[in-house]
């Protein structure tokens, strides 16, 4: 099972994700991030507030698609589209930025597009059309045989190596120095995902950085840009 | 120590709304202060860390109400290891609400978690505003957390956890902000605009402006600029 | 339904557009090369001749600005809404090549706004001779070069030169200033082509782009004819 999961999280899974940059554009243009450290808590900021939210969709869709190790029943079809449209619309109130939504919703559907050759099954015809993509990836999780904490921790993982990588190449920092940054904020990936479930009112994670907001707006205005977002 | 409000709005005769439910019980008193106006009045200092409030209000159709405090809150950290103060509204919409109490401080050592449940009906109104300053002048800033979850004929429009002060998720170096404020509305749609540590989001018929610096006054000023009027006066001096 | 919901393509999940050609919609040719040596200008030449002929559209992969599709609404006569710009992060090449993603969304947002498009033009940011397309991306590809690169290009190859279905080589008329010889261009690209084409061409002397937009003529024909 671990194979699929480090399909899921590996960046050469060609689903878009290289063309994001998770705001890091546009706190590189703001002064934010600069330099390692700067770049370690922008991606801290990030895996904590729409990271944490990311994953907790992830582990709900993955739950709501079913499958061998998502310890739920099959649900009928009928109710499985209207589960996961519901859950579309949790991440859409929990995406208030127009930009942070379009981003969201063109990943989920570059991943529907490669997730549904590479683990064919008729679950991916019950998402939404342009699905937000901690969705994306939680059918993708389900139907590749993982188990909800999975599919929040690739959501977690992704949250951030996304953004490093992008930092990478506009800083032309040292790739080696990205990768330690990466694997410093490990454990606190582990914390994210292992956090992942509804709270005592049953609601998911719904940790927002209103910075991020605001960058991402900024950004959108932005012609002269490298990354989609 | 627990709190409970609870507030019913119900339209009466001649298009004029009556209270029918005003009451509670624990640190807080209401009053009505006016046709559709009630203020909430602390009858102790705090909260302290460990104190629980509960504010229901229900808006019927037809009904209009005005909840507004009489001063800042100033949330205290209890004796030793503290807990959070936790208040929660729980408020079902079917009229007009409009919610804007004074500021919350923040001070030193205390925590204070903050929700909002808004259960709305397809045209109801709501306008319900935050402001949040961490740490007293000159003392180091508490940490305040703060759920917004408003939903419409049942489908969620709005579901936000934004963490500030030493700890939280969002707030380290540069953008840590210590003072706060953030405006949700929901029934007029309007456009979204970008500011200086300043962003309105459009949301479906509604918006929501959030605002952030380091001291309150400067804040408010920027989402006010958002939110289209003038800038208001500080009340935190 | 978006057109990747209506693609039936998790039926068999080997079955590999690029080794059989896009069942649907229109021919997708693309067009690579360094920078500096004309696919703008090429682009902008065959939707100006080709333009009327059939239903077309443009992708453009800008490296860092929309200069390239602002280039192409003020010279190919193509409404707005027929030319679309990706954001590549950066890296031109991954863009057309290891993860196609934004590029396909591209071409699947212009098919579902001009539903009977007849050819799409993917114009990949400028990149290097090792730059070339995913038969995923696109039916057919040209790789332009110009004559003021030098005339050891088509030698050094690359995927782009060997490759390529049309090696175009752009700015003929520069050849005598800069001591270029067409001539061991022309055998050089012969050379490592193994059959497939090689035109010299000039923008300046031929602004129609004569022989290429043939070319994609062909091709266009050639489709239809596979898929009829």
């Amino acid at each position: 099972m671990t194979a699929a999961l480090l399909a899921l999280a590996d960046s050469r899974l060609p689903a878009g994700g290289h063309t994001h940059s998770g705001g890091v554009e546009q706190a590189i243009a703001a002064g934010v991030v600069s330099d390692p450290r700067s770049l370690e808590t922008f991606l801290r900021r990030r895996l904590t507030t729409s990271g944490s939210t990311a994953a907790g969709l992830a582990a709900a869709a993955c739950r709501t698609a079913g499958g061998p190790r998502t310890g739920a029943a099959p649900a009928p079809a009928g109710d499985r589209v209207a589960a996961l449209r519901a859950l579309d619309r949790e991440a859409e109130a929990r995406t208030p930025s127009p930009a942070l939504r379009a981003a969201s919703r063109q990943q989920g559907r570059g991943l529907v597009r490669v997730g549904r050759r590479a683990w064919p099954d008729p679950v991916w015809d019950d998402l939404p059309a342009h699905p937000h993509h901690p969705l994306a990836l939680g059918v993708a999780a389900a139907v590749a045989g993982l188990a909800p904490g999975d599919a929040a921790a690739a959501a977690a993982y992704l949250s951030i190596t996304g953004p490093a990588t992008a930092a990478q190449r506009l800083l032309a920092m040292d790739p080696i120095t990205v990768a330690v940054v990466t694997a410093r904020l490990g454990d606190a990936v582990d914390e994210v995902s292992a956090a992942a479930v509804p709270d005592a009112d049953g609601w998911l994670p719904a940790g927002t950085d209103p910075l991020l907001d605001l960058l991402a707006e900024v950004h959108a205005d932005r012609t002269d840009r490298f990354f989609a977002s | 120590m627990r709190t409970l409000v609870e507030v019913v709005a119900r339209a009466g005769p001649g298009g004029r709304t009556v209270l029918p439910v005003v009451r509670a019980s624990g640190q807080l008193a209401v009053r009505r202060t006016g046709p559709t106006t009630v203020h909430l009045v602390a009858t102790a200092f705090g909260p302290l860390g460990g104190d629980d409030a509960v504010v229901r209000l229900v808006v019927e159709a037809g009904a209009r109400l005005a909840v507004r405090t009489v001063a800042a809150a100033v949330v205290l950290p209890a004796r030793g290891e503290s807990p959070p103060s936790v208040q929660r509204v729980h408020a079902e919409v079917a009229g007009v609400l409009d919610l804007q109490p004074e500021p919350t401080v923040v001070t030193a050592g205390a925590h204070h978690r903050a929700v909002l449940h808004a259960e709305l009906d397809e045209d109801a109104e709501l306008t319900a505003a935050e402001l949040v300053q961490l740490g007293r002048t000159g003392e180091e800033p508490g940490r305040w957390t703060g759920t917004t979850r408003v939903t419409r004929a049942g489908v969620p429009v709005l579901h936000t956890t934004v963490a500030l002060g030493p700890g939280a998720a969002a707030w380290l170096p540069p953008v840590a902000p210590r003072a706060w404020a953030s405006t949700v509305h929901l029934g007029r749609a309007a456009a979204r605009v970008t500011g200086e540590d300043a962003v309105r989001l459009p949301l479906d018929r509604g918006w929501v402006a959030s605002a952030w610096g380091d001291r309150l006054a400067g804040t408010r000023a920027g989402l006010a600029l958002l939110e289209g009027v003038p800038p208001v006066e500080e009340v935190l001096s | 339904m978006p057109p990747d919901h209506v693609l039936d393509d998790y039926v068999d999940p080997y079955d590999d557009p690029a080794a059989r050609g896009h069942r649907h919609g229109p021919l997708r040719v693309g067009l690579g090369g360094p920078v500096g040596s004309g696919k703008t200008a090429l682009a902008a030449a065959l939707c100006r001749t080709l333009g009327q002929e059939y239903d077309l559209a443009v992708v453009t992969n800008d490296i860092y600005t929309t200069e390239d599709a602002d280039f192409l609404r003020r010279n190919a006569v193509l409404p707005d809404d027929r030319i679309e710009a990706v954001q590549t992060g950066c890296c031109p090449h991954t863009a057309i090549r290891d993860d196609i993603t934004a590029n396909l969304d591209a071409v699947e947002l212009l098919e579902g706004r001009h539903p009977g498009l007849e050819l799409v033009l993917v114009e990949s940011g400028g990149d290097n001779l090792t730059a070339s397309f995913s038969y995923g991306l696109v039916d057919v590809q040209i790789f332009v070069v110009d004559v003021a690169g030098g005339d050891k290009v088509p030698r050094k190859g690359g995927p782009g030169v060997t490759a390529s279905d049309l090696l175009v080589v752009n700015k003929t008329d520069l050849a005598p200033l800069v001591g270029a010889d067409l001539d061991v261009m022309r055998r050089d690209s012969a050379a490592v082509r193994a059959g497939k084409p090689t035109f010299l061409i000039s923008l300046r002397e031929d602004p129609a782009a004569t022989e290429v937009a043939d070319w994609v003529r062909a091709q266009v024909r050639a489709r239809v004819a596979a898929h009829a």
